[in-house]
């Protein structure tokens, strides 16, 4: 079936679905609400913001000149850099790394959830967790995540609590309170995050200079992912490296900002495995964090969209989510219109970029073209016109050239 | 078995009926000017007004989405395939099968004359091209069609300038947004200025050159996205209705982040369309039960959706010309 009837099919079960379309309104209306306070509280955050397009834009146009830098760096430190041309070259490189029979935990990152790593590693006969608790609770539904930064708002604790009954045995009580669940998740997670084998994270931005990794989180999952297993593996987009590790932070902030939690909890900066040199100054690779650091770029169209005029611009995207929050469509569809992995605005255009552009020309023709989502990118992605541009090839193709 | 995907039949439909007949929905030219042949407006002149044809086909396009509505998910037999060709050759036809309210059809007549008056009564001096006031294509372009969209924009532009015009006043949001930012990348030595008539009548207002009034005492304003995102035509409509003494309420999301009506996805996903109609609604419902709105595809989309019972009316169905020394309108 073509992308735009399959994405109409599952939207046609949710648009009468009350909960779902009370749930994704209600997250968006908050959203939409609580960053413009955070703008104006904090009126550095667009500056911010600009310095970051500014960043982005620079990186887009010497995208192998960075990834060659980046990687050179993450090298220095200690660590292996790996460039993975697409999907399932990245899914072997860790999976070469992982092994089999091993316990993973990853926290949550769209670009594994772009190749099918957790799949991928289970199907090598490793256990495998997810633990931000949004992610754990889509791994358990066996669904797409419906939103980059909250993934399982589409979920009522009722449903909560019969996934935890069902799925992890847990004895959930009637009528628990989401900070019960909470506690018994936390008390379920920690036993594999002490016992876990390897760590997988994400990136929200790789300093080409330093080779350091920042991520942004609030749960705090992120940092016993990447700081308690021996192995870490981090598995980024080559559009998330930047000049500097000062330019990393500020994507951080500014991702945190434009999705609506600000301060964010934690940033975490990785630069290199753990070491120490307490003993007579000489320096041990290894110490109360990993002992190795594997970095995985992942290429999977990133670099022929950096050449191409129409979706070159979407490579600034920081996955902040605010398109999403923002847009009328996706407040009644959430992440059901998109693509397999990505969803809203932002998801069609990343589905063209990894998938190739006849996976998502059809998805945009759903796009209002009301420009909500243009108003409110804080790196200023004209992302109706690039979905406009889309239309164009989908009508093109339906009609023989005809269009 | 021979059918083909809805989407596809529908494209094909308004590209063809937009190129042979001059509208996405093949009706007989005098549906769109037959409105003007009371005011006896001339056929020539520097100053045109083009309504691109949108509010008087409003109504048709209303009826062809419930039709849309029935084959939502499903195939197009080559009936109806067949049914397609045959409407664009016989336009009469087309308005016989589609039957629209007649209460609609009148409105949409209703609401160009009085922007006529309006003009009129600012002392803007305007011409009428009849027969020439062809759509502007602006859906095909919405849907990528942009092949067929150019050759329309060219066609649409020669004809303005057969009238004579070197300026074009618009009426609504769309056609402004594609004669204004579009038909200049589209058309070769594109010189016509592009002027909404809500630009003119807030001017005509501010400086006293036209005296307005109200017919409702209040109502909520609902902004399309074109005028607020793509125009920046805001405050125009907010002076207008105040100038008339209409009370103008905010909603929740107004201005620079006005919600959509859901109709530019009206003819690819019905439903979604109406859902997001209906969400805007409520919203709306929060300040007034009036509402005004600026644009003819907004006020169907949120028409067809209005289960609150809400008095939704075009701007210019709210305010009117007083003319002087009458103290009442005719």
């Amino acid at each position: 079936m073509d992308p735009l009837s399959k994405a109409l099919g599952e939207i046609r079960r949710v648009l009468d679905d009350e909960f779902f379309q009370e749930s994704v309104k209600r997250a968006a209306g908050h959203a939409e609400e609580k960053v413009p306070d955070i703008l104006d509280s904090h009126p550095y955050l667009k500056e911010l913001a600009r310095e970051v397009r500014r960043v982005k834009e620079e990186v887009i146009s010497n995208l192998d000149y960075y990834i060659e830098e980046a990687m050179k760096s993450i090298e220095r430190i200690g660590g292996k850099a790996y460039l993975a041309s697409d999907a399932s070259e990245a899914r072997e490189i860790v999976g070469r790394i992982v092994g089999r029979g091993k316990l993973v935990v990853m926290s949550k990152s769209m670009t594994a959830e772009e190749i099918g790593l957790r799949e991928y590693l289970e199907s090598l006969g490793n256990e495998v967790w997810e633990t931000d608790l949004g992610q754990l609770l889509i791994q358990l539904e066996g669904g797409k995540p419906m939103h980059s930064v909250a993934p399982a708002i589409h979920l009522s604790r009722e449903r909560v609590a019969s996934l935890l009954r069902e799925k992890l045995g847990f004895e959930v009580p009637e009528g628990a309170r989401p900070e019960d669940m909470v506690r018994m998740v936390r008390s379920f997670l920690r036993s594999k995050f002490e016992r876990a084998d390897v760590g997988i994270s994400g990136a929200n931005a790789i300093a080409a200079e330093t080779g350091s990794i920042v991520l942004v989180e609030n749960e705090g999952n992120i940092r016993l992912v990447t700081g308690l297993p021996p192995i870490h593996i981090a598995l980024a987009g080559v559009e998330k490296i930047v000049p500097t590790l000062m330019d990393a932070i500020k994507v951080a902030l500014v991702q945190a900002a434009y999705d609506g939690l600000y301060p964010p909890n934690y940033i975490n900066v990785i630069s290199g495995p753990s070491a120490t040199a307490d003993i007579e100054h000489v320096r041990v690779r290894g110490a109360h964090g990993p002992l190795q650091l594997h970095v995985v770029l992942l290429d999977n169209g990133r670099l022929e969209a950096s050449r191409n005029q129409l979706l070159r611009e979407q490579l600034r995207c920081i996955r902040c989510g605010r398109c999403q929050w923002e847009c009328p469509v996706w407040q009644h569809t959430a992440n059901l219109w998109g693509g397999p992995a990505y969803g809203g605005p932002m998801g069609v255009i990343w589905t063209a970029i990894t998938m190739g552009v006849d996976a998502a020309a059809g998805l945009s023709m759903l796009c209002l073209g009301c420009r909500r989502c243009d108003y409110v990118c804080p790196v200023e992605i004209p992302l109706s016109r690039i979905l406009l541009g889309l239309k164009r090839i989908y009508a093109h193709g339906l009609l023989g050239g005809q269009g | 078995m021979a059918s083909a995907s809805p989407l596809k039949a529908l494209l094909e439909f308004l590209r063809d009926s937009t190129l042979r007949v001059g509208l996405p929905v093949p009706l007989p030219m005098e549906e769109i000017y037959s409105w003007a042949l009371p005011l006896r407006l001339p056929r020539m002149g520097s100053v045109i007004l083009y309504t691109g044809a949108l509010y008087q086909l409003m109504p048709y396009i209303e009826s062809l989405t419930r039709y849309l509505s029935a084959l939502e998910g499903s195939r197009v037999s080559d009936t109806l395939l067949r049914l397609a060709r045959i409407l664009i050759a016989t336009p009469k036809l087309t308005r016989t099968l589609l039957a629209p309210e007649p209460a609609r059809v009148e409105r949409a007549r209703r609401i160009l004359t009085n922007i006529s008056r309006l003009l009129s009564s600012s002392g803007v001096a305007h011409a009428y091209p009849y027969e020439d006031d062809l759509y502007s294509g602006v859906l095909l372009y919405d849907l990528g069609l942009d092949d067929a969209f150019a050759e329309v924009a060219g066609r649409v532009y020669r004809k303005l300038k057969e009238h004579g015009a070197s300026t074009v006043i618009t009426v609504d949001p769309h056609t402004t947004n594609i004669l204004r930012n579009v038909y200049p990348s589209y058309v070769d030595g594109f010189d016509l200025e592009v002027v909404n008539y809500l630009e003119v009548l807030s001017r005509a207002a501010e400086e006293s050159r036209i005296r307005l009034r109200g017919l409702v005492s209040e109502a909520v304003i609902h902004d399309p996205c074109f005028y607020a995102r793509y125009l920046h035509i805001i405050d125009e409509p907010r002076k207008i209705l105040e100038r008339s003494g209409v009370k103008v309420l905010e909603p929740r999301r107004s201005r620079e982040a006005t919600y959509c009506c859901g109709g530019p996805v009206e003819s690819v996903a019905p439903r979604l369309a109406s859902k997001i109609a209906e969400t805007r609604l409520k919203e709306l419902a929060e300040k007034s039960k009036n509402v005004v709105v600026l644009c003819p595809i907004c006020y169907t989309n949120l028409s067809r959706a209005n289960k609150l019972g809400l008095r939704i009316l075009d701007i210019a169905e709210v305010v009117e010309a007083e003319v002087p020394g009458s103290g009442s309108p005719q």
